[in-house]
């Protein structure tokens, strides 16, 4: 794993206008950034990255089968006991899920295995950047001779994405719906409807307040058409506190992701994992923060929130000082400590790996370079490629 | 490790977008038609004495319950802008002038209240709600009589055979409203910049 200066495109902004890229910058700040690139070779990605991701997340899926019938660990997980029985009920049904992102620290051969931060299992984005951009990058780069011949990536993604959809069951309708004036999110879910549109789904796009609960429990359209199947990029935990939370139990509604996916896009989940496989060469050792256990990790620990998104309320503590501790909203339902990964560092840029799972494969990655140790959402999105044999 | 997962490639062959790139347009409309439709068991009274003698529901329900609904008439009652349009809904001379009924309706026209609807068990949890005639002259016509009415934001009620009968089965959607902006408020409420929430990550 090397980070290369590969140079822009002289004309990627234009590229990005073409292609629908609408939040390449973000407030002023530059996200996309291809000044660089990470070069992998063919080992790393498929031993270090691909196999192991695919082993977490059937680990994960083991976890969520065990939690569903553990009402201890649904309380561990902050999970109100309102959505205990939709999250409890979507998994015996065998709701499917669409995808997740395993946020990964990882330093290139011989630095160790990869080791498992925390997975985005419920409302990952950075997934147009990834399937459509970051390809378009590779593609482009190989035609123009910029990359030498051979090249390839780790990004299946927009192929899984579209055969995952194809695979749904339902009534070949989905709804999906976002904060609609939040950029980021509008365009990722642009794309995922770009997707199921291509997989043969009518789909339409609804703001999260155009969406209606009618009298008898099904949610709807504006029109008052029901809803069978509903893609939100909205956070479980959110809707279970919002008004229609307490509908969620008796619901028709299908859900993308389902709510089972509360339990893997929760901090807490890191510590039962680690329960589960204590020797597990790809987790931390991790503990509630009011566990005694927690002592064992010394003064070299990340705290984080149970929920929380792109860093907020991170503390990273290493020698017993803290390194980093970022402010945030999301104080108020606990912690748990992780063992401090130190975030492998190029050229003093940190670098963190978010490896696709699409359904349950692992389907691609994409890294997000950050200068200081936790990655918020400053960090740039920079393109990868595995190198030439 | 390597073997089983190698493939000659490690990207997608090919990526296109269909909606960003402009290349396709759809019109489609999503299904209406909903087999799963719960329907539920209600009774319909022109007043609380003819609950009372049907026996199904005790008195005092009977009479609890249209004493919520003459409260809560003046204000659910639907609002027409003529007096033509509120009687092509409801009939001819079954509607009256706005401000008879409620400050609020002032300037506007609003159907009699022909009677109240309530679950046929107390269990079923249904608020009871005003009814009002729908179209009467149209449903004795096409069903003999049978009693057409509609709720307040015009769910369709019609009562099993004649306009004796108090039973109806009808969708729920149509006795229980429908509610909007349930969603996204925890969301706003985590904005920490100052600006929209967002729920990706």
């Amino acid at each position: 794993m090397r980070r290369l200066a590969v140079g822009e495109r002289p004309d990627w902004r234009g590229t990005a206008r073409a292609h629908g890229f609408t939040f390449h910058t973000i407030d002023g700040a530059p996200y996309w950034d291809e000044s660089h690139a990470y070069a992998f070779t063919l080992e790393e990605i498929e031993r270090d990255i691909e196999g192991p991701s695919a082993e977490l997340h059937a680990l994960c899926l083991a976890f969520v089968a065990r939690a569903v019938e553990d009402e201890r660990i649904l309380a561990s997980l902050a999970i109100p006991e309102h959505a205990w029985d939709a999250v409890r009920d979507s998994w015996r049904r065998g709701d499917p899920s669409l995808y997740g992102r395993l946020d990964l620290a990882y330093g290139g051969a011989g630095t160790g295995p990869a080791k498992l931060l925390e997975y985005n299992a419920d409302t990952p984005t950075a997934l147009y950047e990834t399937g459509v951009f970051q390809w378009l990058w590779l593609e482009e780069m190989l035609a123009t001779g910029r990359l030498p011949p051979g090249s390839d990536q780790f990004n299946a993604v927009h192929e899984h994405l579209i055969d995952r959809f194809r695979r749904m069951p339902g009534d070949g309708t989905l709804c999906l719906t976002a904060y609609a004036d939040a950029p980021e999110d509008r365009g990722t879910v642009a794309y995922l409807e770009d997707c199921a549109r291509q997989a043969g789904l009518a789909t339409r796009f609804l703001d999260l307040a155009e969406i209606g609960l009618s009298g008898d429990g099904r949610f709807i359209d504006p029109a008052h058409a029901p809803i069978a199947t509903l893609f939100k990029l909205y956070p479980w935990e959110w809707a279970f506190a919002d008004a229609f939370g307490g509908a969620l139990r008796d619901t028709p509604t299908r859900f993308l992701e389902p709510p089972w996916k509360a339990v893997l896009s929760n901090k807490g989940a890191l510590v039962h994992l680690h329960a589960m496989e204590p020797g597990h060469p790809n987790l931390l050792a991790a503990y509630f923060e009011d566990d005694p256990q927690a002592a064992c990790l010394g003064g070299a620990y990340v705290r984080k929130p149970l929920h929380s998104r792109e860093g907020a309320n991170v503390r990273m503590v290493r020698d017993g000082r803290v390194l980093a501790d970022l402010p945030g909203p999301y104080d108020r339902e606990g912690f748990i400590r992780q063992a401090l990964a130190p975030m492998p560092a190029f050229d003093g840029r940190h670098a963190l790996v978010g490896s696709w799972i699409v359904g349950d494969a692992a389907a691609g990655l994409c890294i997000r370079e950050a200068e200081g140790p936790v990655t918020t959402d400053a960090a740039v999105f920079v393109p990868h490629l595995i190198e030439a044999p | 490790m390597t073997p089983p997962f190698s493939k000659h490639r490690k990207r997608s062959a090919t990526v296109s977008l269909a909606l960003v790139a402009g290349a396709g347009t759809t019109a489609l409309v999503l299904g209406q038609v909903d087999p799963t439709q719960r329907e539920e068991d209600v009774l319909v009274y022109p007043g609380p004495d003819a609950c009372v003698s049907a026996a199904i529901r005790t008195e005092a329900d009977c009479r609890r319950d249209y004493a919520i609904v003459r409260q809560a008439y003046p204000e659910a009652a639907p609002r027409y802008g003529s007096l033509p349009e509120c009687e092509a809904h409801h009939g001819p001379a079954h509607c009256l002038t706005g401000a008879v009924v409620a400050a609020s309706a002032t300037g506007r026209f609003v159907p009699m209240l022909a009677g109240y609807l309530l679950g046929r068990r107390p269990d079923q949890g249904l608020p009871p709600q005003p009814i009002y005639h729908h179209r009467p002259e149209q449903a004795a016509h096409a069903h003999a009589g049978h009693g057409g009415y509609c709720t307040s934001w015009g769910g369709r009620v019609v009562t099993a055979s004649g306009g004796t009968s108090s039973s109806a089965r009808v969708a729920s959607s149509a006795v229980r409203q429908a509610s909007f902006g349930g969603f996204g408020r925890t969301g706003r409420g985590f904005s920490s910049h100052g600006s929209s929430g967002h729920g990706g990550g």
